[in-house]
């Protein structure tokens, strides 16, 4: 008992001596230390533009970027947890935010978000995807769409066909017609597992949104094996036919010149691919972006976003650091600034895209979203890792590139095989 | 002499050969002719073409331009960075393989093979099974986030390579040149000093081409355990890999990728007619 009250003293002693740095560290400059994989492109410029305004504000900015694959970045995160030394926020994101929650205490964020009213102008499955436990631990910061819907021009005048197609059987006919027209592929792919993964999100949810979110997204044993999921493997066959078998691992934007010029007709991928198609010199007239095919009309919105958690720290700059870095991600102006660099949309869905610096794709991008979050119809892309962790991300994604590549495996037998794989996994 | 070059065995390999040399050699013409085309003219085109234009200004963007992160340095920053490891982790590991080798191959002791066997064992380890374990290393001496770090985990690492490589090749020397070595008065030291070292060059260029090569390309370690501005050539290489929402910059990719392999095409250059041979010493015995 002597022994604790002499430690206490000792340490109110000492905490009379500390106070004064105290108080001078919490007035003292935020400062932020960033792990994320953008490094380049137009990925490494908006983060580095985001630096700038918090560099602007008073404080110091201290990103390291771990160029490459998720994992790598995780590798580092992981490394720097170990040695204890967190970084004050880092990217990352869809379920993994959860996963990642459990390693090490993260910082609660639900004053600021209340503060900045940003859980009213997020879309309501995002939101639940970023407060784990039930509190915010991490913002979203933009959002791309996996689903938009790309005509090349050219491909349609050889159709002779002018109206975009709004449900997959008009999809179908379409590309039907472009194949009759002498388009040597109706449509325009890369090979890489995402792009096939895209291709099946696309059917499902476009199909049906509610089969999609009770399959993929809660894993519903019965939807898995519904009807609507075998639709989707149909679908996702006639896709596979109408594409170009030989772009294994190729990146998208390979194809297209060949996209623009009419050998390919139509192109399955996110907003963004507009500005890809402008920065490889091609015009806006060369193509046509709609929302992606939806047999009840109403847009369906696969979601990806890209996101910041926070990792508890001690240190007062680093704690103010956070408090500004957490106000900036959440605000209108700074999330425009962002997604005009990397052609993604705002999270905020109030934010005006009207304006000059806003590409009709990306217009196009938002506007489907406040519809389909309006009809329940926004939900979150599996192949980019934002319905399910990695590894069941993982397991699902090798059975629908198996599909796409192996004509062999009918409908059926992959509804069975994605089951099955989603029983291994869980 | 003539006879046997045109005999139609001899032709017959010839055509094989080439065959695999050109087979090996189309994506390096590949990347070469990319290295001179402008990303535009590759969207426009095709990845596989001549240059319409040659963009020689690709290597000045490659070499001192491009920006990672706030940094527009190129990837000269980091051919600094990967050669401040390489080299150092290079010659240690060498130089320790050289005498573990020679240990355990001209001296017996109680359990030099079990030695042998277990420092050799670090051959079949993937490389992300030892991640978190020298993580927990680093960790506890301070090291994690320096570029010292890298050449303690390299230096460590490619011991179980020197070692192989220098212990096969030293068990081809006669032991009547140890046992006169001995009956002189030399020790273990002088031994390898005076008479093993000397014979030692072939195997010796081939352990430092291994190294030196495996060191500089390797990509893993070096974002885990690097921050910033410390980074390996390789992670500014991959920074350069397009993100989903870019046009790829395969101009400036390709010349960033005949740069970062120079250091290495020169050490086979340099070294290379001793690598097979040197690999082979001692396969047989």
């Amino acid at each position: 008992m002597n022994n604790i009250s002499r430690r206490s003293m000792l340490a109110g002693a000492a905490g009379l001596f500390v106070a004064p740095h105290l108080t001078r560290a919490q007035a003292a400059k935020p400062r932020l230390t960033v792990i994320s994989q953008w490094s380049a492109g137009s990925d490494g410029a908006a983060i580095t533009a985001l630096g700038k305004k918090f560099e602007e504000k008073g404080g110091t900015w201290q990103h390291s970027p771990v160029p490459g694959f998720t994992t790598e970045m995780m590798n580092k995160l992981r490394a720097q947890i170990m040695a204890g030394d967190p970084p004050a926020c880092s990217q990352l994101k869809g379920p993994e935010i959860a996963a990642w929650s459990k390693i090490a205490p993260t910082v609660d964020l639900d004053a600021l978000v209340a503060a900045a009213g940003y859980e009213q102008v997020v879309a309501p499955d995002l939101a639940r995807l970023h407060k784990p436990a039930g509190k915010w631990i991490s913002l979203p910061l933009q959002i791309y769409s996996t689903n938009m819907l790309f005509l090349s021009k050219r491909a349609m005048d050889k159709a002779k066909a002018d109206k975009i197609p709004v449900t997959w059987a008009d999809f179908n006919t379409l590309a039907q017609k472009m194949k009759e027209g002498g388009v040597a592929h109706p449509i325009a792919n890369g090979g890489t597992r995402p792009d096939d993964g895209q291709k099946f999100e696309a059917a499902l949810a476009g199909i049906s949104p509610v089969a999609y979110r009770a399959a993929i997204m809660t894993l519903d044993e019965s939807a898995l094996k519904g009807p609507e999921v075998k639709a989707a493997f149909a679908q996702v066959r006639k896709i596979a036919d109408w594409m170009d078998p030989n772009t294994a691992a190729q990146h998208y934007s390979t194809n297209l010149q060949r996209f623009v010029a009419g050998d390919m007709g139509m192109m399955i991928q996110g907003g963004w691919a507009q500005g890809v198609l402008l920065n490889a010199g091609f015009k806006l007239d060369d193509f046509i972006i709609a929302p992606g095919p939806t047999d009840n009309t109403k847009p369906v919105f696969l979601l990806n976003a890209d996101a910041f958690i926070f990792w508890q720290r001690k240190e007062p700059d680093l704690q103010a650091g956070q408090t500004l870095m957490a106000q900036l991600v959440m605000d209108p102006a700074i999330q425009t600034m962002y997604s005009q660099i990397t052609g993604s949309i705002p999270v905020r869905s109030d934010v005006d895209l009207s304006g000059a610096g806003w590409s009709d794709g990306q217009r196009q991008t938002a506007a489907a979203l406040k519809e389909a979050v309006a009809n329940n119809q926004a939900v979150l892309s599996v192949a980019h890792n934002m319905a399910q962790e990695n590894g069941m991300t993982a397991a699902m994604i090798d059975v629908i590139t198996e599909y796409v590549k192996n004509k062999a495996i009918t409908p059926d037998q992959a509804v069975v095989r994605l089951s099955d794989a989603v029983e291994g996994a869980r | 002499m003539r006879d046997r070059i045109f005999a139609p065995s001899r032709m017959l390999i010839y055509l094989v050969v080439w065959l695999i040399a050109t087979a090996w050699l189309v994506p390096f013409v590949v990347v070469v002719l990319n290295s001179l085309r402008t990303a535009e003219e590759i969207a426009q085109t095709s990845m596989i073409g001549w240059p319409k234009q040659w963009a020689w200004s690709n290597y000045v963007t490659a070499w001192a331009e491009f920006c990672v992160a706030q940094t527009c340095a190129g990837i000269r920053p980091y051919m600094l960075n990967s050669a401040i490891v390489t080299i150092p982790a290079t010659i240690i590991s060498t130089m320790l393989g050289a005498v573990a080798g020679y240990a355990v191959s001209l001296w017996r002791f109680r359990g030099d093979q079990w030695i042998y066997g277990i420092v050799t064992l670090g051959i079949f380890l993937p490389q992300q099974m030892r991640l978190l374990p020298w993580t927990i290393v680093l960790r506890d001496v301070g090291l994690i986030n320096t570029l010292t770090g890298l050449v303690v985990i390299h230096t460590i690492q490619g011991l179980s390579f020197t070692t192989l490589f220098c212990r096969n090749y030293y068990v081809a020397i006669p032991p009547e040149l140890m046992r006169a070595a001995r009956i002189d008065g030399a020790g273990f030291f002088r031994i390898f000093w005076r008479i093993v070292l000397p014979l030692s060059p072939p195997i010796l260029i081939v352990t430092v081409i291994w190294q030196f090569t495996h060191i500089w390309n390797e990509f893993l370690y070096g974002v885990t355990f690097t921050t910033g501005q410390q980074q390996p050539v390789t992670a500014a290489l991959i920074a350069l890999s397009a993100a989903i929402a870019d046009i790829p910059q395969h101009g400036v990719q390709s010349a960033a990728v005949m740069i970062a392999a120079l250091p290495t095409l020169l050490i086979y250059v340099l070294g290379g007619r001793y690598f097979v041979r040197g690999l082979t010493a001692g396969a047989v015995k």
